[in-house]
């Protein structure tokens, strides 16, 4: 699956993410900018006696470089709306693009690959592996990518030292702060170099201190290919993105952009 | 391939990270193989030492008795039937005993009335007995042709009674038989081929015919033959001696009866084996129940690897390759178990070990297949769930 010219194994300059097999952000380069990610006439109903729409057919369009919140009260619909863009979850009705692949379409092995290779996640409970020290928490989004050890490993090690976690990189998860775990959670979405950080209350369990650092990191995650997407139910939290898509009763009822 | 290698060590890493849970579960699959390996290993190498002795004592004795007809009291043989069998040309050598009946030995002055209602039974031998038998003499000399030309009153006793009476090596001692003074002038190694042997008190042709005026005819007849041949002689050994005479002769090849004995107790190995199998399938639904809490434990572990993008079929993998390292491991741990009591017990015995190799690879693989089948419902389970609901999102 390695883009790599199979004659030349050797390391080489890396040409970008060699996981990648989709049309990369930078492949998209162009005057008419697809979108990294769009919902149509989405909805996601649960229960089969009796309806309750999740979401109600939801348009949404999510651009690279964007750096949005995704904001609103429990019963929002958010969390909903944060299975889908990460594809861990199918609409009832309506189409999930990524990169302009309908997800739905796709089988699970499929599916699961494009996640792993377009999305990198963060949660509000770290959601690190507890038997794995930081590093082998980060190998986890490399593997079954056709990857040698050796180079997983340095690539999860470089992810964590961006972070300023190679030091503790030999660390469980047990061993580290909050605000350490979810830099290694970080680590782990990006390690991967996905089109779309995705996170949910990324915040939310850490204290002021460490969640200002935290949405430093998230703010400087972005680059002209990449979008971050952050769901919160903090008004703080999501005023700090640059675009901010406002739910109400499994609806988007506003969605403001400001310029930096 | 780097699939599979990634996969090993995720399923490895995960087993390696709960070492007690592990070790548990491992027990199952552990005790059941060194039970099974134990079981064989134990009922045979109790029974190998009498397997080697055999080979030692070799298959080729034939003992020749006299049948007798109806009615006779004491059946005898022809008075030349070991020159008659040493005509057979499979026959490499045969020596003759002969009973003497109403003969009673008593080891000490005024022991008699015991000894006359449990008499030792004495028998009147050839000089190439113990080389026919292919026994060595404990103590002292055979009975030979000094005795004989020399008319010695020279008895032998099997070891049995020389125990019984006490008799020490190199002792000088005299017994009583029918109230002549015998000089013991030997003892006889044991007789695994004919235990009745080791009970008794050997005096010589002479002897029996002159101080216990007996015919010299004798009851039985000790032949060895040519290796391979034994089965084929012991049936024309019957013609042989009688020669179409009235004389009955049977025939028997006493290391087959020890051969059977020296057969390993089948029906203790089948329960044994049995309880093995069992325990092989109690572990297995051990393994079964400790997965599928794994799997409930494991659920946010599970939520995450699907959220960095290993598909349902890799996470059910990998619990399975869990379950196959168990099956593996424990399978592996049990023959090394299994063999190490079978050496302990049995050098604790002096038993010589026998294990079946060629069976352990049996036992093992179904260690393998139990612990893969346990392992078949929380993999799937596991593979199942849904990420949605065990990552708690929003």
């Amino acid at each position: 699956m390695s883009t790599q010219d199979p004659a030349d194994p050797g390391p080489s300059p890396d040409p970008g993410d060699p996981t990648v097999q989709l049309p990369t952000a930078t492949g998209l380069a162009g005057p008419a900018v697809q979108p990294l990610l769009e919902l149509e006439g989405v909805s996601r109903v649960y229960g089969e006696e009796v309806e309750i729409y999740a979401l109600s057919d939801v348009s949404l369009q999510i651009m690279p470089g964007e750096f949005m919140s995704i904001v609103g009260p429990s019963g929002s619909g958010k969390s909903t709306m944060l299975g889908l863009l990460g594809v861990l979850d199918l609409p009832t009705s309506g189409t999930v693009r990524i990169a302009g692949q309908d997800v739905s379409a796709l089988d699970d092995p499929k599916r699961s690959r494009l996640r792993g290779q377009s999305i990198g996640f963060v949660f509000q409970q770290f959601h690190l592996i507890p038997h794995l020290s930081a590093l082998g928490n980060v190998e986890t989004a490399l593997l079954y990518r056709d990857i040698r050890p050796r180079e997983r490993r340095q690539r999860a090690f470089e992810a964590l030292d961006q972070l300023g976690l190679g030091a503790r990189a030999d660390h469980r998860p047990v061993q580290m702060s909050g605000g350490e775990q979810q830099r290694v959670a970080l680590a782990r979405a990006i390690v991967t170099e996905p089109l779309m950080i995705l996170a949910d209350e990324p915040t939310g369990a850490l204290d002021s201190a460490n969640a200002a650092h935290v949405l430093e990191i998230f703010a400087g995650l972005g680059t002209p290919e990449r979008a971050v997407v952050m769901v919160t139910h903090d008004p703080t939290v999501a005023d700090t993105a640059l675009r901010k898509v406002s739910m109400r009763d499994g609806r988007i009822v506003a969605d403001e952009r400001r310029v930096a | 391939m780097s699939a599979t290698r990634d996969l090993v060590g995720v399923a490895w890493t995960g087993l390696m990270a709960r070492k007690v849970r592990t070790l548990l579960i491992l027990l199952g699959p552990i005790i059941g193989v060194a039970s099974m390996v134990g079981a064989v290993g134990l009922t045979e190498s109790a029974k190998g030492a009498l397997q080697v002795q055999l080979a030692t004592l070799g298959t080729n004795l034939i003992i020749a008795q006299a049948g007798g007809t109806f009615g006779s009291q004491n059946p005898t043989l022809p008075g030349d039937a070991v020159r008659r069998v040493d005509s057979v040309s499979s026959v490499t050598s045969a020596a003759a005993t002969t009973n003497l009946s109403g003969v009673i030995s008593v080891p000490v002055q005024g022991a008699s009335t015991y000894y006359e209602a449990f008499p030792v039974p004495v028998r009147a031998a050839d000089d190439s007995l113990p080389s026919v038998l292919q026994v060595r003499l404990i103590d002292g000399r055979w009975l030979d042709s000094a005795d004989r030309v020399l008319h010695l009153r020279s008895v032998v006793l099997g070891s049995g009674i020389a125990k019984q009476y006490g008799y020490l090596p190199g002792e000088t001692r005299t017994i009583r038989l029918n109230n002549t003074n015998f000089g013991v002038v030997g003892v006889l190694g044991k007789v695994p081929l004919d235990p009745t042997l080791d009970n008794a008190a050997f005096v010589t042709q002479w002897a029996a015919q002159h101080v216990f005026d007996t015919n010299g005819k004798p009851n039985e007849l000790y032949i060895r033959t040519k290796d391979g041949t034994t089965a084929a002689t012991a049936t024309v050994l019957a013609t042989a001696i009688n020669l179409g005479g009235p004389d009955q002769v049977s025939t028997q090849v006493p290391s087959n009866v020890l051969a059977a004995q020296a057969q390993a107790n089948k029906t203790l190995q089948k329960v044994a084996l049995f309880a093995g199998l069992l325990v092989l399938t109690v572990g297995g639904l051990g393994i079964a129940n400790v997965m599928s809490i794994s799997v409930i434990q494991r659920s946010s572990e599970i939520g995450i690897r699907r959220a960095v993008g290993h598909s349902r079929s890799k996470i059910g993998a990998q619990f399975l390759l869990e379950s196959l390292f168990v099956g593996v491991l424990g399978g592996v741990l049990g023959a090394l178990i299994g063999i190490a009591v079978v050496y302990l017990v049995s050098s604790l015995e002096h038993w010589v070990v026998e294990i079946g190799y060629g069976q352990i690879p049996i036992w093992m693989g179904l260690a393998l297949l139990v612990s893969v089948i346990a392992g078949l419902y929380p993999s799937i389970r596991a593979a199942r769930l849904e990420p949605l609901e065990t990552l708690r999102l929003g």
